[in-house]
C-alpha cells in the first residue's frame, strides 16, 4: 500500500440496492409460480444494454486508494453514463481534485527493471489518482462490451485540476495499451477489478 | 536425522509423563519433592527443549511448558523461560504438502498460546514483543498477535494493561481506522474490547457514576467522539465499531460510551448544519442501539433496565423524524427495529405510536413505501412479535383497504402491481396467530366475490383471465403464508381444516358445476395447482386421529361424489348434482380431482381411505389415466392419489402389483397397436406406482422399474422411458416425509447401484442408435435427479457419453442438463485432481457450440454452458488449457453482444476468469 494516502477519510456514501427480479414478468398478469423458471426460454426478446447494466458492471470496481467501492465514493453513478446506438460515455468524479497515486506508480515502476516500465512513466503523467480509476473503468468495459461499443470517458468537468490532460489520456488508445504493459500498473488494475462482478451486491 | 528425531520423540514423551503424573491429584508427595528440586529440574529442561524444531516435539514440549508454568516456581527461570517460548512466536510454520502427521499451524499457534498465556510474570516481557510483530507483521501474523493478544491480556492483568494501555491503544486502532482486511479489523476490535473488559473489571465497583472512569476507555471514547463529528466519512464506521465494542465490555464503561455517544449523535442530527450527513448519524445511532441491545442479551440481566433507557424519547425522536422524509427513511427503519426488538425499552403505547406512524407513511406515500417496503415490513414483523393488536387494529385495515374488489384492468400495469406488492407484504406481515386469522378471513371473502359472482349480477363478458389472474394472486398468498407457519411449526394451522379448507372446496366445486351454464374462473388449472398446495399443507398438518374422521367426508367425494361433507353451503348454491369423476362428467369436474388428490396425499399410514376394494378403486384410477383423462393435470392427480396410497399399503396389494407386472406392461406399454398417447400415459403410471415402491424400497421396485429398458429401442416411447428413469428416484413434492410417505433412508443408491452402471454400458455398446440415444438421455435424466455423492464414483466412465451429448445431442433441455451435470460435478475439483482435464479440450469446443445466440437459441444451455467455460480456468492447470485462452477470449467477445442479459452477464463473468487464467 502506498506510504502516504492523499484522502484517507473520504466520504463514503450508502448504495442502492441491485434491482430484484419483480415475480410479476412484464407483459404478463399472472405472477409466476415458481420464480426460478421466470424467463421465457427460447423467446425473441431483444432486451438492449442500457445504463443500468453498464453501470452494474463498473459499480464494484474498487479505488484503488481505499477499501471502498467507485458506487461508495460516488465516484460513479448510473446517471452520469449515457449510451447510444454503438456508443458509450462514462463520466466519473475523482474523490479528490489533485494529485495522489502517481507517488506510488512512480516509486514502485522505478523498482521494476523493465524497459517498457520507463517508457510508461514518459507517457503517463502525474494523474494517476484520477487516470488510475479511470484506467479500471477502461480495462473493465474493455473486456466486458461488444466491441462495436466506442466507449469515451471522462473526469467530471470542473472536478479535477488537469482534465483535459486526464481526458486526453484516458481516450489515447495507444497510451492506455501502453500504459498494461506496465505489469506493475496492470496488477494494481486487476486487484482494483477483482471483485467487479459482484455488481453492487456485497461480496 | 529421523532417528535423532524420534529419540528426542521419546525423550520429551518421558518428561511429558512425568509432566501429566506431576499435575495429576495423587501424587502430591512428590509433585512436593520435585517442586522443591525445581531448579535444577527447570535448568535441566531449558537446555533440553531449546532450539527444538520437529512440530511433533514442539506440540508436546509447548504442553509442558505451559504445566511448568502454572505449577512450578519459575520466578528464577521467567526469562530463560520466555526466551525459548517467545521465540517460536509468531508461528510461521506450514505443514509440507503431503503430510503424514496432520499437525497443523493453528494447532501450533494455539498450544504456544496456551503457554505465552500462561503466567503473568511474562507479561511485561511480551507486550513490546507483540506491538513490534503487530506493526511489522504480515496479515497472518498480525492476526495471529491480535489473538494471542486477546487471549493473554486477562492473564497478564489490569495494572499491566493499565500501563501499557496507551502504545496498546494506539497500535490497536490503526488495525482499525486503516485495516488490511476485515478479519484483521474484527480480531483488533476484539483484543481492544478484552483489554478494556480486563483494566475496568476489578474496579467496577469503585465506579459510582461516568466522572470515576478515567484512563483509556475515556480517552478512546473521546477520541472516536471527535471522529464522529464527521459522520458521513470513511472512519467514522470504524469509531462506532469501537464504541459499539466497548458497549459489551464492563456496565460502567457501557454506561460511559452510551453518555457520551448517544447524545452527540442526537445533536448532530438536530443541528441544521449537519443536515446533509442525516442520513450517516442515523445509521450510525442504529448500529449503537443494535449493539446495546446484543449486549443486554448477552449478559442475560433481566431485570435491569435497558442501557438507553434514560435517552429513549430523544433517540425515539430523531427516528421518528427520520422516518417522515423519504431520503432518511431507509436509515431510520433499521433503528426503529433495534428500538422495537430491546426488551423492555419501549412501552406498549410507544410500540403503537411506531406502528401509526409507519402506517401514516405506507398511506401517504405509495412509492416510498415501495423503496423501503422491504425494511418496513421487517420493523413491523418485529413489533408483530411482541405486540400483535397494533398491526392488527393499524397496518391491517390499511393494506386490506387498499385491495380492491375486482382485478385491474388489462392495461394497469401499476395497478396490477401494487395489488400483488400489498398481497406480499400481508404474505410477510400475517404470520402470527391472530394476523394469519385474519388475512384468512379477509382474503376467502374476496375470493368469493372475485370466483362465484351473485347471481343476479348480469352476464356481461369479462375479461376472465383478469380475474383469475387476480384470484391466483390471492391464492397463492394465503399457500405461501401457510407454508411459512408450517415450516415454523406453528400449532394454530390444524385449525384451518375446518375455517379455510370447506370455503376452498366450495368455491372450486361450485365453479366446476356453473361452468356449464356460464364461464366461470375457478376452473383454471393454475388455481386449482395452488388450492391443492392450500389442502396438502393444512392436512400435513393434522394428527392420525383427526384425519380419519375427515377421511370418511373425502372418500364419500372420491367414490360418489357426495362433497357435502368437505365443502360448505355447496347445497346452496348449486342444485345439489352429485359428481361422478370417473363416469360421465365434464372436463372441469374431473380437474376437481387435483382437490381431492391434495387431500389423499398427506395421509398418515395408519389412516384408512374407507374406499372398499383397494385392487378394485387402483384399477379405476389406473384406467381413468390411460382412457378417460383427458389433461395432464387430471392425469398426475389421478396418480398422485394413486402412489400415495400404494406407498403406504404396498403389502395389502402383492396381487395389484404382480398383475401390473404380468398383464398391464405388455397390454398398455409394449403392444404397438396401441395408441402412442395412451402408451405415454401407461408410462407415466408406472413411473409413479415404481416410485411409491422405490422410497419404501419395496422389493419389486426394481423389477418395475427394470422394466422400462425394455422399450428404449422403441422410436415412439423410447425417450418417454429413458425420462421416466430419471424421474423415478427424483424427489418430488408428494412422497416426501412432510406428507408422512413411508421412506426408507438410502434408497437413491440402491435405485443408482443397479441403474447406472446398465445405462452406463449401454450408452457405450447399445445395438442401435435409438437404444443409444434412449440411454444417454436416461443417463441425464438420472442424474440431473440424484445428488451428486451417489454417482460421482461413476464420473470418470460418464465423461466420454456426456462429451457426446454435450456436442450433439439436438434437444436443448438434454443438453443443459448434461452442462448442468457438469457443473455439479466440477464442484470441489481442483487443478491438481479432476476428472476433466484429459477431455479439456472437447469440452472447451462443446461449450463454445453452445453460447452464441444464432446456434443456440435456448437461453438456459447458453447461460449453463458460459458458466462452465468460466470455471474451467479454475479447475484445469493453465498449461493444458492455455492453448485455448485466444480462441476462448474471441468467441466471448462475440456472446458479449447477446440478446439477452443474463446471457451477457455470464458472458463477462466467463470472459473475466479467461482474463485472469495466468500461468
Amino acid at each position: 500500500m502506498p506510504a502516504e494516502i492523499f484522502n484517507p477519510n473520504p466520504v463514503v456514501f450508502s448504495t442502492s440496492k441491485s434491482g430484484k427480479k419483480p415475480d410479476l414478468p412484464p407483459h404478463s398478469v399472472w405472477i409466476s409460480d415458481d420464480p426460478e423458471s421466470g424467463e421465457n426460454d427460447a423467446d425473441e426478446v431483444v432486451e438492449a444494454i442500457d445504463q443500468e447494466e453498464i453501470f452494474d458492471l463498473i459499480r464494484s470496481i474498487y479505488d484503488p486508494e481505499h477499501p471502498n467501492t467507485l458506487e461508495e465514493l460516488r465516484v460513479v453513478s448510473a446517471p452520469q453514463i449515457t449510451i447510444g446506438q454503438n456508443h458509450v460515455k462514462v463520466e466519473f468524479t475523482p474523490t479528490v481534485p489533485h494529485c495522489g497515486m502517481s507517488t506510488l506508480i512512480v516509486h514502485s515502476t522505478r523498482l521494476s527493471t523493465s524497459p517498457s516500465v520507463f517508457f510508461c512513466v514518459g507517457l503517463l503523467t502525474f494523474e494517476y489518482d484520477a487516470l488510475l480509476p479511470g484506467l479500471c473503468i477502461r480495462v473493465r468495459l474493455l473486456r466486458s462490451l461488444p466491441e462495436r461499443f466506442k466507449v469515451d470517458i471522462f473526469v467530471k468537468p470542473g472536478s479535477h485540476q488537469s482534465e483535459n490532460a486526464v481526458n486526453k489520456q484516458l481516450n489515447d488508445k495507444e497510451r492506455v495499451a501502453a500504459a498494461l504493459e506496465n505489469p506493475v500498473l496492470l496488477d494494481t488494475v486487476e486487484q482494483c477489478l477483482v471483485n467487479a462482478g459482484a455488481r453492487g451486491n456485497p461480496v | 536425522m529421523a532417528d535423532i528425531s524420534n529419540d528426542r520423540t521419546s525423550l520429551i514423551n518421558v518428561v511429558k509423563a512425568l509432566g501429566e503424573y506431576l499435575t495429576s491429584e495423587e501424587s502430591e508427595l512428590l509433585q512436593k519433592v520435585l517442586t522443591s528440586m525445581g531448579k535444577p529440574f527447570l535448568d535441566g529442561y531449558t537446555t533440553l527443549a531449546d532450539g527444538e524444531k520437529d512440530p511433533r516435539n514442539l506440540m508436546i514440549a509447548f504442553a509442558i511448558a505451559r504445566v511448568i508454568l502454572i505449577e512450578f516456581d519459575i520466578s528464577q527461570h521467567t526469562e530463560t523461560m520466555f526466551n525459548i517460548l517467545f521465540c517460536y512466536f509468531p508461528i510461521t510454520f506450514r505443514p509440507p504438502p503431503n503430510d503424514r502427521y496432520g499437525i497443523t499451524t493453528d494447532d501450533l499457534r494455539t498450544s504456544l498460546r496456551r503457554c505465552l498465556g500462561a503466567t503473568p510474570a511474562f507479561g511485561p516481557l511480551a507486550i513490546p514483543v507483540f506491538l513490534e510483530k503487530l506493526t511489522a507483521g504480515s496479515r497472518a501474523t498480525k492476526k495471529d498477535t491480535l489473538q494471542t493478544m486477546a487471549f493473554c491480556f486477562p492473564v497478564y492483568g489490569s495494572a499491566l494493561g493499565r500501563a501499557h494501555a496507551r502504545k496498546l491503544w494506539n497500535a490497536l486502532k490503526l488495525e482499525i481506522f486503516q485495516p488490511v482486511d476485515l478479519q484483521t479489523e474484527e480480531e483488533a476490535l476484539r483484543a481492544t474490547q478484552v483489554l478494556v473488559k480486563t483494566i475496568y473489571a476489578d474496579e467496577e465497583a469503585a465506579v459510582e457514576s461516568n466522572d470515576d472512569v478515567h484512563g483509556l476507555a475515556r480517552d478512546a471514547c473521546e477520541e472516536c467522539i471527535q471522529i464522529l463529528k464527521e459522520p458521513e466519512k470513511n472512519q467514522a464506521n470504524a469509531a462506532i465499531k469501537i464504541l459499539c465494542s466497548f458497549i459489551s465490555t464492563t456496565p460502567s464503561v457501557s454506561r460511559y460510551t452510551i453518555s457520551q455517544a448517544v447524545p452527540h449523535l442526537v445533536k448532530l442530527f438536530h443541528n441544521p448544519d449537519e443536515a446533509p450527513t442525516r442520513v450517516a448519524t442515523l445509521t450510525l445511532l442504529a448500529e449503537l442501539l443494535l449493539a446495546a441491545r446484543d449486549s443486554q442479551v448477552k449478559s442475560r440481566t433481566s431485570e435491569a433496565e435497558p442501557a438507553v433507557l434514560h435517552y429513549k424519547d430523544e433517540v425515539l425522536g430523531v427516528f421518528t423524524v427520520g422516518l417522515q422524509s423519504t431520503t432518511l427513511r431507509v436509515a431510520a427503519l433499521p433503528g426503529l427495529k433495534a428500538m422495537a426488538s430491546t426488551d423492555r425499552l419501549l412501552t406498549d403505547e410507544e410500540l403503537g405510536f411506531i406502528v401509526h406512524r409507519v402506517g401514516g407513511v405506507i398511506e401517504s406515500d405509495l412509492d416510498g413505501f415501495e423503496e423501503a417496503s422491504e425494511t418496513i415490513l421487517d420493523l413491523l414483523t418485529t413489533i408483530s412479535d411482541r405486540a400483535p393488536r397494533h398491526i392488527f387494529e393499524q397496518t391491517l385495515p390499511l393494506l386490506f383497504k387498499s385491495l380492491p374488489d375486482k382485478a385491474p384492468s388489462r392495461e394497469a400495469t401499476a395497478e396490477r402491481e401494487k395489488c400483488w406488492q400489498v398481497l406480499s407484504a400481508l404474505q410477510t406481515l400475517c404470520i402470527q396467530q391472530e394476523l394469519f386469522e385474519n388475512l384468512v378471513i379477509r382474503l376467502t371473502t374476496k375470493l368469493d366475490l372475485i370466483c362465484l359472482p351473485s347471481h343476479g349480477s348480469n352476464g356481461t363478458i369479462k375479461d376472465l383471465e383478469l380475474d383469475a389472474a387476480f384470484a391466483h394472486m390471492i391464492l397463492k398468498t394465503l399457500a405461501q403464508t401457510l407454508l411459512t407457519k408450517v415450516k415454523a411449526g406453528h400449532p394454530d394451522v390444524p385449525k384451518y381444516v375446518d375455517q379455510l379448507l370447506p370455503r376452498i372446496f366450495d368455491i372450486f366445486i361450485s365453479s366446476a358445476v356453473l361452468s356449464t351454464e356460464q364461464p366461470m374462473i375457478a376452473t383454471n388449472s393454475r388455481l386449482l395447482n395452488v388450492a391443492a398446495e392450500i389442502i396438502t399443507l393444512v392436512l400435513q398438518s393434522l394428527p392420525p386421529s383427526r384425519q380419519q374422521s375427515y377421511s370418511m367426508g373425502l372418500s364419500k367425494a372420491i367414490m360418489d361424489g357426495d362433497t357435502t361433507d368437505i365443502a360448505q353451503d355447496f347445497q346452496k348454491k348449486s342444485s345439489a348434482r352429485k359428481l361422478d369423476f370417473f363416469g360421465s362428467s365434464t372436463m372441469n369436474e374431473r380437474n376437481l380431482l387435483a382437490l381431492l388428490a391434495a387431500a389423499v396425499i398427506p395421509l398418515h399410514k395408519e389412516v384408512h381411505l374407507p374406499i372398499g376394494d383397494l385392487d378394485g378403486f387402483l384399477d379405476t384410477l389406473l384406467a381413468f389415466v390411460t382412457e378417460k383423462a383427458d389433461t395432464d393435470l387430471q392425469r398426475l392427480s389421478a396418480l398422485h392419489m394413486l402412489s400415495s396410497i400404494l406407498n403406504r399399503r404396498a403389502d395389502e396389494l402383492s396381487s395389484f402389483l404382480q398383475d401390473k407386472l404380468n398383464n398391464f406392461w405388455d397390454r398398455e406399454v409394449s403392444d404397438r397397436s396401441v395408441s402412442v398417447q395412451r402408451r405415454k400415459s401407461a408410462i407415466q403410471a408406472w413411473t409413479w406406482i415404481s416410485k411409491a415402491l422405490l422410497v419404501r424400497k419395496h422389493p419389486l421396485a426394481m423389477n418395475f422399474a427394470e422394466r422400462l429398458f425394455d422399450v428404449f429401442g422403441d422410436e415412439t416411447i423410447g425417450w418417454d422411458a429413458a425420462r421416466a428413469m430419471g424421474d423415478i428416484p427424483a424427489h418430488d413434492s408428494v412422497l416426501n416425509k412432510a406428507n408422512h410417505a413411508e421412506i426408507k433412508i438410502l434408497y437413491v443408491q440402491k435405485y443408482v447401484n443397479t441403474i447406472l452402471p446398465r445405462l452406463i454400458q449401454l450408452a457405450r455398446d447399445a445395438n442401435s442408435p435409438a437404444e443409444r440415444t434412449a440411454a444417454l438421455v436416461a443417463l441425464t435424466s438420472v442424474i440431473k435427479s440424484i445428488p451428486r455423492a451417489a454417482y460421482i464414483h461413476e464420473m470418470p466412465s460418464l465423461m466420454p457419453s456426456f462429451c457426446y451429448g454435450a456436442l450433439i445431442c439436438p434437444m436443448p433441455d438434454i443438453r443443459c442438463s448434461v452442462i448442468d451435470t457438469f457443473l455439479a460435478a466440477a464442484e470441489g475439483e481442483t487443478p491438481e485432481k479432476n476428472m476433466v482435464s484429459e477431455h479439456s479440450s472437447t469440452l472447451v469446443n462443446a461449450m463454445l457450440r453452445n453460447i452464441r445466440a444464432e446456434k443456440m437459441a435456448s437461453t438456459k444451455v447458453r447461460i449453463s454452458a458460459l458458466r462452465y467455460l468460466g470455471g474451467l480456468p479454475s479447475i484445469v492447470r493453465y498449461d493444458i488449457l492455455h492453448p485455448y485462452k485466444p480462441t476462448v477470449l474471441r468467441e466471448l467477445a462475440k456472446t458479449l453482444d447477446d440478446p439477452k442479459r443474463s446471457v451477457r452477464k455470464a458472458a463477462v463473468d466467463a470472459r473475466t476468469n479467461w482474463f485472469k487464467y495466468k500461468g
